[in-house]
């Protein structure tokens, strides 16, 4: 997002017992909402940023209220997500894994060579980005999903990185220059978020 | 309701429908994964809903490199037209209050699509079994009523044994008899749906336990070939019987990845 002008033209807002305030009414845009972002110079570039956990009896509607204001003809979608490395499931041990790495997911019609090897079975997605990709799998849009696999619970500039191959990808590489001063710009985007983690931390 | 993966319908008149019901140790999943690898049932379209939890993976019945990267949903629907089977594939829980509207959604389905008759593959606490099921087998069947008599008869030629009643309240004595199949999922509800709504439903079920369900799910379908001879037995000896069920590649790692070398 820092390299471009963005314009906000949306947001989804919903509740549910993960976010991070009891007030219902007035719902603060950092903590219950998705907000939607489109490129200055290039309208037809749409950015989600999910600042919230859509809850599995959310995400169905969320999908409905978010692609079905949307043209899907020529539209492509990419997702971008993290994961702790013990979902990771390896017939080595999880401790013997080098994270964070990154996984990719992709729908029939998504015909670009992914930037990263696929995700393997038995492993599989679940939420919102599961929600996102079933819907690009049924109503046959090309779709993307980029899992980063990382052994730490808040986010950090080294499971960030391992993103960086997704900027050089067809879609991404007009959107983002100085790619090798990316880490710096990195550094200053940087804020404290939870992964999506499990009810106990 | 269901999109198929082509651009036509795919006509289903007079097909069987085998489908599982999200049970105890998943038995019925199990099962149905072991009929779509071994008999090679291509998809041909998705359950699309918004009542079970959605998850996405790679091809589960991948067998090599090239058919790896089909992606797959939680609801999927597989076809083999040479057997006039359908067999549809759930991967994922009911969102909670949504088991039975997905019911009614799928017998709508079925009815639309003009499907000879549905098989529920499913399983019920061993736990809960009176002192007679301890003793006899631990397959049971439910037919509703409109299953046709030559179903109904071929089934009791085969001496299966038909699920029984048991009481509605078990801790009142005069309770009424009423079929419960605890642990069941929505098996119950859907012979239930299949009674009212006058759909031909056979429910075949096992009574387990949760832990290494693997054999159950053998033992499932080797019951439900008894009958519908989807394989054909290559011999009287059980064991060498259930050698010819694939399983697929995505049964690998049920019970998580492998062990740190350090735990020892």
């Amino acid at each position: 997002m820092n390299s471009g002008a963005w314009e906000e033209v949306g947001c989804a807002k919903l509740w549910n017992e993960w976010c991070r305030t009891t007030d219902t009414t007035h719902l603060s845009p950092a903590k219950s909402f998705c907000m939607f972002y489109h490129l200055k110079s290039n309208p037809s570039v749409v950015l989600c940023q999910c600042n919230c956990y859509v809850a599995e009896d959310q995400q169905y509607q969320w999908l409905e209220k978010v692609f079905g204001s949307c043209p899907k003809k020529n539209m492509q979608v990419m997702i971008l997500t993290c994961r702790h490395v013990t979902d990771y499931k390896t017939s080595e041990s999880t401790s013997s894994l080098h994270s964070p790495f990154l996984k990719a997911l992709k729908t029939q019609n998504f015909k670009e060579p992914p930037c990263c090897p696929l995700l393997e079975q038995p492993n599989i997605v679940h939420d919102l980005p599961a929600a996102v990709l079933s819907y690009c799998q049924v109503w046959k849009i090309p779709a993307v999903l980029y899992l980063c696999y990382t052994d730490v619970m808040k986010l950090d500039l080294i499971t960030v990185e391992a993103f960086r191959p997704i900027l050089s990808s067809r879609s991404l590489k007009g959107l983002v220059k100085n790619i090798p001063q990316s880490t710096e710009i990195l550094k200053k985007l940087m804020t404290t978020n939870e992964i999506q983690s499990n009810i106990y931390t | 309701m269901f999109v198929p993966c082509g651009d036509s319908v795919p006509d289903l008149a007079g097909h069987t429908l085998l489908m599982p019901a999200v049970s105890v140790g998943n038995v019925g999943q199990l099962a149905i994964d072991l009929i779509i690898s071994t008999l090679n049932m291509h998809k041909i379209g998705y359950f699309y809903t918004d009542c079970l939890v959605p998850m996405v993976g790679n091809n589960p019945y991948a067998t090599a490199e090239e058919n790896s990267t089909e992606l797959c949903i939680n609801a999927e629907v597989y076809s083999l037209p040479s057997k006039k089977l359908v067999a549809l594939q759930l991967r994922s829980i009911f969102i909670k209050y949504k088991s039975k509207p997905f019911c009614e959604k799928l017998l709508s389905w079925v009815k639309s699509s003009n499907c000879a008759k549905v098989i529920v593959l499913s399983s019920s606490h061993s736990y809960h079994r009176n002192d007679l099921q301890l003793r006899s087998t631990p397959f049971r069947y439910l037919l509703t009523p409109i299953v046709p008599k030559s179903v109904q008869n071929r089934i009791q030629s085969l001496n299966w044994e038909e699920m029984e009643k048991s009481p509605c309240i078990p801790e009142i004595d005069d309770s009424e008899f009423c079929i419960r199949i605890p642990g069941g999922g929505i098996t119950k509800t859907l012979y239930d749906e299949g009674c009212s709504k006058e759909i031909p439903v056979v429910v075949l079920l096992k009574f387990v336990s949760e832990g290494d369900n693997i054999p159950d799910a053998l033992g499932l379908v080797e019951y439900l070939n008894e009958w519908l001879q989807i394989i054909k037995p290559c011999c009287d000896d059980p064991t060498a019987s259930a050698l010819q069920w694939k399983m697929p590649s995505s049964w690998r790692l049920l019970f998580g990845s492998g062990l740190p070398p350090a735990l020892f």
